[in-house]
């Protein structure tokens, strides 16, 4: 894993040199989204292994799963609404269905923490959590895929176009998938840290 | 060097909604009654956007993991208090230790 990291890093710096016009924020915008889902999917897994064995470590797991992913799509909704000015000349539209759905998919993880404040019961917390965080993700292709590909929309993927395979060009691809593998290294490195500060945590506060 | 512009073009070919919205896309073609920030954005082919897209992510990720960073200093004082509160064992260190963590 520190390797897909370093090859994240050590991949992604040069091509910040060679960027020149917003088409290159591809790699920059769209990968956000891309950690998002594997961030929720892994939230999502981490959820179902919560209840079927009731281990707090999946719960931990989880949580920081869907922490990370949230900081994640708000990069995306900010990095999304200044490429938006520029582009298209708004900061915001309400004609734009794949925008503001995810900005509902950030409401309904946001959701998900303030409900987990909600209880002072660790085990209660979890299991309704983790019940949530299932609901939660599912709604998410829904929410990205399915119903912005069927309005019209100011995205690449409307109305059922291919939203990537015909009109990316070959060199942006041979950044962009460096790119996403790399901040999917960072998430998920993000993810191991938080997860062992969170394991030391417990650990001492069962010690004292 | 063509291939990148089809990219840019892509989302006007796919965009049925200039024509009902066109009168609030304006803000490319208005680029020089706006404020000098946008004016100074939208300069040299849009490349400050992606220094700003690019600094957007930066900072948000800076900010978790200096929001990280804290917690495991907060968690690096209490485990060094326990540890002296191992050695001297008074009731008020432990309670503190408590209200630290």
């Amino acid at each position: 894993m520190t390797l897909v990291v370093i090859l994240g890093f050590s991949i992604r710096i040069p091509q910040i040199d060679i960027l020149e016009q917003t088409a290159r924020n591809l790699f920059l915008h769209v990968p956000m989204w891309f950690t998002m889902m594997v961030a929720f999917a892994m939230a999502f897994y981490f959820s179902i292994r919560y209840l079927n064995d009731e281990q707090m470590k999946w719960d931990r797991k989880a949580e920081t799963a869907t922490a990370v992913g949230l900081v994640f799509g708000i990069c995306g909704l900010l990095t999304g609404s200044l490429w938006a000015r520029f582009t298209w000349g708004t900061w915001w539209t309400f004609a734009e269905p794949r925008m503001n759905l995810s900005a509902l998919a950030m409401l309904i993880f946001v959701a998900y923490f303030i409900l987990r404040t909600a209880f002072s019961d660790e085990e209660k917390r979890a299991k309704i959590s983790a019940v949530y965080n299932i609901f939660g993700v599912t709604t998410i292709p829904f929410l990205l895929y399915i119903i912005p590909r069927q309005l019209p929309s100011l995205h690449p993927g409307a109305e059922g176009n291919p939203a990537f395979s015909e009109i990316t060009a070959p060199e942006l691809r041979i950044i962009f998938y460096p790119a996403v593998i790399g901040f999917i290294g960072i998430a998920i490195w993000l993810m191991d840290i938080v997860n062992r500060y969170k394991k030391v945590k417990e650990l001492t506060e069962s010690r004292i | 060097m063509s291939n990148i512009f089809t990219q840019d073009d892509s989302p006007v070919s796919v965009d049925t909604l200039t024509e009902s919205y066109s009168e609030s896309w304006e803000g490319v073609q208005g680029i020089e009654q706006s404020s000098a920030f946008i004016q100074f954005m939208a300069s040299d082919d849009l490349i400050w956007v992606v220094l700003g897209v690019s600094l957007i992510i930066w900072f948000i990720l800076l900010f978790f993991i200096i929001r990280v960073d804290k917690k495991v200093s907060r968690l690096e004082k209490a485990v060094e208090e326990s540890g002296k509160q191992e050695s001297s064992g008074s009731d008020k260190e432990i309670q503190d230790n408590q209200s630290a963590s």
